[in-house]
This record gives C-alpha cells, sequence and structure tokens, in this order.
C-alpha cells in the first residue's frame, strides 16, 4: 500500500509540469490584469481629486469675479447717479439763472414802457388841455355853458380813448 | 469491487509506475488548467463569474505568500497557487464515483513534499549562503542533530498527513457503502466531510510548505 517506486519522480516531474504551464496560463495575466487595474483605479482617484480641486479652484476664482463685478457695477451706479444729480442740478441752476434773468428783462421793459407810457400821456395831456382850453376860450364864458362843455370833453374823452396807454 | 491498497503498475523503461495514480494526475491537472484556462481568457477590468472566483483564489494566495515570505517571495507564488490548486482538485476528484484521488498515494504525497523541502533547502543556501547553513548549528554545534531530525520529519510528516486523511477519507467511503445498501445518510454525510477534509488539508499543505518556505527564504531580523 505504500510502496515507493519511480511514480513519485513522475509526480515530481507532472507538478513542475503543472507550475509551469498555471504560471503561463493563469498567474501571469491575472497578476498582469491585477497590476494594470490597480494602476487605474489609483489613476481615476487621482483624477477625480484632481478635478474636485480644480472645480473648486474655478469656484472659487468665479466668486471673487463676481464679488469684484458687483463692487464695480455698484460704483458705476453710484457714478451715474452721482452725476445725474450734479447735472440735475446743474440744469436747475442754469434754469434759474435764466428765468432771473428773462424776469429781470422783463420788469427793466415793463418800466421802461411805463415811462414811455407816462411820456406819451403827459404830451397828450397837455395837448387835450390845449384844446380843452381852446374850446372854453372859443365859446362864450358862460358857467353853465363851461360845465356842459367839460363834461362833454371827458365823455368824448371816456368814448374816444385817446391813446392806447396800458395803465 | 474496488481492491483497497492493490495498486496496477506499469512497466516502463525498467521503471514501475502506478497507472491509476499517473491518470488521475493528469486528469487533476486537466481539470486545474482548464478552470484556469476558462476562467481567465478573456481577462476583465470588471471581473465577473468564473473570473472572480479563480481572481479572488490567486489573490488570496499571493497575499498569503508575500506575507510569509515578503516581497522576495514573489517569484514562488505561481509555484504556491499552483500547489493549493492541484491538491483541492486532487484531493476532490476521489470524491466522484469510479475516479480516485492521486494523493491517495504516497508517491504523489511525498513526491510533492519531497520537492517543497529541496527548494527551501536550495533557496535557503542560494539566498542566505553559509548563513543558512550555520543556522542548523546553532545555539551550540550539538544542536545539528535535533535539526536535522527536524529537517527529515519534515517531508515525512508533510507527506504522510495528506496522504493519510485522503486515503483513510476513501477508504471510509467504500467501507459505508459495503456495509450496507440502505446507509446513505452516512454515506452522503461522509462524503460532505471528506469534501471538507480534502479543502482543510489542501490548505495545511499550502501553508506549511509556505511556512517551510518562509524559514529560507525570508529575511531574518538579525
Amino acid at each position: 500500500m505504500i510502496d515507493i517506486n519511480a511514480t513519485l519522480i513522475a509526480q515530481m516531474l507532472n507538478f513542475l509540469v503543472l507550475v509551469v504551464l498555471l504560471r503561463i496560463f493563469a498567474y501571469k495575466p491575472i497578476v498582469k490584469m491585477l497590476k494594470e487595474r490597480e494602476e487605474r483605479i489609483a489613476g481615476s482617484i487621482k483624477k477625480a481629486d484632481d478635478d474636485a480641486a480644480a472645480a473648486e479652484a474655478t469656484l472659487k476664482q468665479y466668486q471673487e469675479q463676481l464679488a469684484g463685478a458687483r463692487v464695480k457695477a455698484q460704483e458705476i451706479i453710484d457714478k451715474a447717479e452721482k452725476r445725474t444729480r450734479e447735472d440735475h442740478e446743474a440744469s436747475m441752476q442754469t434754469t434759474k439763472a435764466e428765468i432771473d434773468q428773462m424776469k429781470h428783462a422783463a420788469q427793466l421793459e415793463i418800466q421802461r414802457e411805463r415811462a414811455l407810457a407816462v411820456e406819451k400821456l403827459k404830451g397828450q395831456v397837455a395837448a387835450l388841455s390845449i384844446a380843452a382850453a381852446e374850446k372854453i376860450v372859443s365859446k362864450n364864458i358862460d358857467a353853465a355853458e363851461n360845465e356842459a362843455l367839460i363834461k362833454e370833453f371827458i365823455d368824448q374823452l371816456d368814448k374816444d380813448k385817446i391813446g392806447d396807454l396800458p395803465c | 469491487m474496488h481492491e483497497i491498497g492493490v495498486r496496477e503498475t506499469v512497466q516502463f523503461a525498467g521503471l514501475t509506475f502506478n497507472w491509476e495514480t499517473l491518470v488521475m494526475t493528469w486528469i487533476s491537472m486537466a481539470i486545474v488548467l482548464l478552470i484556469a484556462i476558462l476562467a481567465t481568457r478573456n481577462l476583465k477590468m470588471v471581473p465577473t463569474g468564473a473570473q472572480n472566483i479563480v481572481e479572488g483564489l490567486i489573490v488570496w494566495l499571493r497575499e498569503q505568500t508575500l506575507t510569509s515570505l515578503g516581497p522576495k517571495g514573489e517569484f514562488l507564488c505561481p509555484l504556491i497557487v499552483t500547489l493549493f490548486l492541484f491538491l483541492i482538485v486532487a484531493n476532490w476528484l476521489g470524491l466522484v464515483p469510479t475516479m480516485a484521488s492521486p494523493t491517495n498515494d504516497l508517491n504523489t504525497t511525498l513526491g510533492l513534499a519531497l520537492f517543497i523541502i529541496v527548494m527551501v533547502h536550495t533557496l535557503g543556501v542560494y539566498m542566505k549562503g553559509m548563513h543558512y547553513i550555520k543556522h542548523f548549528f546553532q545555539p551550540f554545534p550539538i544542536f545539528v542533530i535535533i535539526n536535522v531530525i527536524e529537517e527529515i520529519a519534515k517531508p515525512i510528516t508533510l507527506a504522510f498527513r495528506l496522504f493519510g486523511n485522503i486515503l483513510a477519507g476513501e477508504i471510509l467511503i467504500i467501507i459505508l457503502l459495503m456495509l450496507a445498501k440502505w446507509a446513505i445518510l452516512p454515506s452522503v454525510a461522509w462524503l460532505a466531510f471528506s469534501l471538507f477534509i480534502g479543502g482543510v488539508q489542501a490548505f495545511i499543505f499550502t501553508s506549511l510548505s509556505l511556512a517551510y518556505l518562509a524559514n529560507a527564504v525570508k529575511d531574518s531580523e538579525e
């Protein structure tokens, strides 16, 4: 039952052959594949980390840019508002000045016209006085007639509206 | 009827061979190779099906080897992987009716054990030189006797443990069937136990081989 013979040597050789064959057909390809997988996984993890870092950096950059843009926009709005206010004020000033000037000019004109009218009136009053006096003188000096004459004169004065004076 | 212990022999070139053992060994080798080739024929990055099993086995044995032997033991991984796969298939082959385990022959187990032990000493001398030889004479030169006995005992225990377990299992399968035709339950239970024994013995043989190899290959802390 436990006789030892040349089978022992044959089994050693058989085993050696199996080792060589398994090494070629199974061990090497599997180990190679394991290495590849390991590298790939490591690569994937590294890439994922890198991507995450890059994304974070980009996000930070965007946020900074956004903050900068917001500040700038506010600045622009402030500036525009300020300018508008200044413009408005300036135009108000100009308009006020213009109005003042116009008022002033108008007043001057009014005074001038008035003076002119008074001058004219004075002249006409004198002429009328002379005309009235002439009429009185040419007629008989009668108290009643005089009074009627003056009344008529004044009525005529009202009716005819001698001159176009505004006052 | 199967005659226990009687082996059919053939003569070749003046040498005697146990024909059944050789045939069963070749069948085991063929099964191992077939499984390995089928499982690794189309290796994928994302493993599926049979690739998972064979890949898992190889990764597990590779890790065992690297843990025991250190990085220098990388080149012995195929040996350990082959040893385990061959032994487990060989042990289980005997459970198939009309088949026999190649490991029920002492020639197989002693052949493997001697193969491992020769390798251990060759590698020991090759990798550590005089230091390896010197460690047999420590702490005192007289210890060489104990050490030599130990070294001789290693392959013998390795061989007989496996041989005894597998042969006993097969004998009991036959005896249980001879005892009574109705004794199906004990037969089935024993078959299941033999399945377990086959796996355990394959693992023990591989682990002990690794331990012996570690003696020769692994860097000592000194």
